[in-house]
């Protein structure tokens, strides 16, 4: 092994010294002082930290553009969609410093309070299919179905919007918090440019420079009732986020509910992955959050699975399945079942519209 | 360095989520399965004919048991007197095994996850008072690098079930700047496993202690070497199933945020040894033996201007052998003043 003193004596005196101040951290400890060790040094270079947040702003009021403007499907439409990657990749910049983040093994993590959040409603229609089905309409569908799943498990489930109604991306983090939400769920769905392209994918919050999700990010934040005051101050939690572990954790289990549950009605999709996008409400909300596409208005198939009443069930067993995985081991209550099977494959009931 | 003190008897305990080893001074080197289990009432304390049991029996008894993996997540949970008892009867059951003499003093040092020493540290203290006459409870990876002398511009990358620890070695003893923790471990990974499985075989029965069995023997990232096939109950029959790629996708969850905190921690070392730390990097705990683990961190290294990834040649008994050496290193003297 590298890494010894050169200097047998000198490897001899830094052991003695290494000894000397495990022993000094151990008589602290019995003596109920704080541990001994160097104080904390401010880095050197915090600056990067700083010219990255300003950086991520840049980037954010480039992407997210006027908040107070409502997004239609259109607007997404535009630019070429890059192939979707799974989130396996570093971040842009790995060697930017991050603040060191808390587990949160460091407290007793129960989930017992799930926020579900429809996206869209009321004046904010979302993507709409070539037939006129509104991503509001089919969000909300999926969040009742959704809630009851979860309810029936033995969570409190919190509602962003009980029906269409407009609720601002502000209000919705405001009530997710104040609710003191274990997690948040937000429930999407994808219109894609190009229209022969179809499947799920599930984000938490983080950095991105890939266009499509850029685009995808400026489109759902519309309309989120946040300043650029705000988002400054919200931005910086951004890479301070003590969340992203469990968010990634939670990414996952939902991705992998989604995906596998949707195939098998719909053989053709794509797992589009897990991947890290600044959305507006997972920045904002105080516990591990997640933004689920789970599926895509602009494909002409799934638009109408998309109308069935049986796939929207799917939809919603898959996303309480994703969430129950993700509760098992932080203890979920114990009343949890798994969740009903999903309904069989053949053609469902058309949901009411 | 080391004293032979036939009076005393030192010892280095590595007190695991998944696993707890002891190493003695007489040369007594033991492992058990982390797990604590009091039969549930009187029938099974009858049938068990035991107060307490530990690792593999008592997991093969689970069901007359109220069973405890005491540093689940790599803490003891605050205010869990069940655990911080598990803790103190599974280090007892470890100082047991090492058969002191009739008369010999105890003196161990405790290696402990990261996180539980920076967040549990009384709770800990209080579990283990009074089970050896002097004791010392340090972070893991810090007994590693004591065991395998790297004191210097390395870095030790501990995976262990609960958590995986991260620490720089400076020469120092490390601050809490050049210790990281992730939650991102063997039981993560265990989790992710059972998910795809069910997954991809709905009707296979499979419990979490099968994939984790599985995993430890097959765990690999990157090319598989040879196809993973296994057997297990589907519906009642056993049957085959090829797991190669829930495997593989399971173990490569735990790629990227070792990367991203490994380049981390190296880009906040001193400019001038960054060079030698990237070339010093240690991988111990139980994921440490993921085939192929060390060559995808060393390809991510290669992008920054490369570097090398050990792995230590004997997982589950590195951190107890570095816990030994610290142990026989400390002066009498320092021992006297841990006694309280």
């Amino acid at each position: 092994m590298t890494g010894r003193p050169g200097d047998s004596r000198e490897r001899d005196r830094l052991r003695r010294t290494l000894v000397e101040a495990a022993v000094d951290d151990n008589l602290a400890l019995i003596a109920g002082r704080r541990p001994t060790g160097e104080p904390r040094r401010r880095h050197p270079r915090f600056w990067v930290t700083w010219v990255l947040v300003v950086c991520v702003a840049a980037l954010l009021t480039a992407t997210v553009g006027p908040f107070s403007i409502g997004r239609t499907a259109g607007a997404r439409a535009e630019g070429a969609l890059p192939e979707a990657e799974p989130d396996l990749s570093l971040p842009p910049r790995a060697l930017t410093p991050l603040p060191r983040a808390i587990a949160p093994a460091v407290f007793d993590l129960r989930i017992r309070r799930i926020v579900v959040d429809p996206g869209h409603g009321g004046d904010d229609p979302g993507a709409r299919s070539q037939g006129g089905l509104a991503e509001k309409e089919v969000t909300l569908d999926i969040a009742r179905r959704l809630e009851k799943l979860l309810t029936g498990s033995g969570f409190e489930v919190v509602m962003t919007r009980e029906s269409d109604v407009f609720v601002s991306l502000r209000d919705r983090v405001l009530l997710a918090n104040r609710a003191g939400g274990d997690l948040f769920l937000s429930i999407h769905v994808n219109s894609i440019p190009q229209p022969l392209r179809r499947g799920v994918e599930t984000y938490y919050l983080g950095p991105t420079d890939d266009p499509h999700v850029e685009q995808l990010a400026g489109a759902e934040n519309s309309a989120s009732g946040y300043t650029l005051a705000d988002f400054r101050t919200l931005l910086e939690q951004v890479f301070a986020d003590v969340r992203s572990d469990e968010s990634r954790r939670l990414a996952g289990a939902v991705q992998n509910t989604l995906y596998a549950a949707l195939r098998r009605a719909n053989p053709h999709l794509e797992d589009r992955g897990v991947k890290r996008a600044p959305f507006a409400v997972l920045i904002g909300t105080e516990m591990p959050s997640v933004l689920a596409e789970v599926s895509c208005v602009s494909h002409s198939d799934e638009a109408e699975l998309l109308r069935q009443s049986a796939y929207r069930d799917r939809i919603a067993h898959a996303l309480a399945a994703g969430v129950f995985d993700y509760a098992a081991p932080h203890g979920a209550p114990l009343l949890v079942a798994a969740p009903a099977p999903a309904p069989s494959d053949g053609p469902g009931e058309r949901s009411h519209q | 360095m080391t004293k032979d003190n036939s009076g005393v008897l030192h010892l280095g305990i590595d007190l695991g989520t998944s696993r707890s080893a002891v190493a003695a001074s007489s040369g007594a080197r033991h492992v058990v399965d982390s797990y604590v289990g009091w039969p549930v009432d009187m029938v099974a304390r009858k049938i068990l004919k035991r107060e307490v049991l530990f690792g593999r029996e008592a997991l093969d008894n689970r069901p007359m048991l109220e069973l405890h993996r005491p540093l689940e997540r790599g803490l003891i949970k605050e205010g869990s007197a069940k655990d911080e008892r598990a803790v103190r009867e599974l280090l007892a059951h470890l100082i047991s095994l090492a058969g002191p003499q009739q008369g010999q003093r105890v003196f161990a040092v405790v290696g402990v996850p990261a996180e539980a020493l920076r967040v549990s540290r009384q709770h800990l203290r209080n579990a283990v008072k009074g089970i050896a006459d002097s004791l010392m409870i340090v972070s893991e990876p810090f007994a590693v690098a004591y065991g395998l002398d790297t004191l210097l511009h390395s870095l030790i990358i501990d995976i262990g079930a609960g958590t995986t620890d991260f620490c720089v070695m400076n020469g120092h003893y490390p601050t809490e700047e050049e210790q990281r923790t992730l939650l991102n471990a063997g039981d993560a990974v265990d989790d992710q496993l059972m998910t795809l499985l069910r997954t991809r075989f709905p009707d296979a029965q499979l419990t979490i202690h099968t994939v984790r069995q599985w995993k430890e023997k097959y765990s690999f990232v990157g090319e598989p070497a040879r196809p993973v096939i296994v057997t297990a109950p589907v519906s009642g029959k056993p049957t085959t199933l090829d797991i190669t790629n829930e495997v593989r996708r399971a173990c490569e969850s735990l790629v990227p945020p070792i990367v991203e905190t490994m380049l981390d921690l190296i880009s906040r070392a001193d400019p001038d040894y960054q060079d030698k730390l990237r070339h010093n990097i240690i991988l111990a705990g139980g994921g440490s033996q993921i085939a192929g683990l060390a060559e995808a961190l060393m390809a991510a290294l290669a992008e920054v201007g490369g570097g090398r990834v050990l792995a230590v040649e004997d997982p589950v008994f590195a951190g107890a052998n570095g816990s030994l050496a610290i142990a026989r290193e400390a002066p009498e003297a320092d021992w006297e003043r841990l006694q309280s």
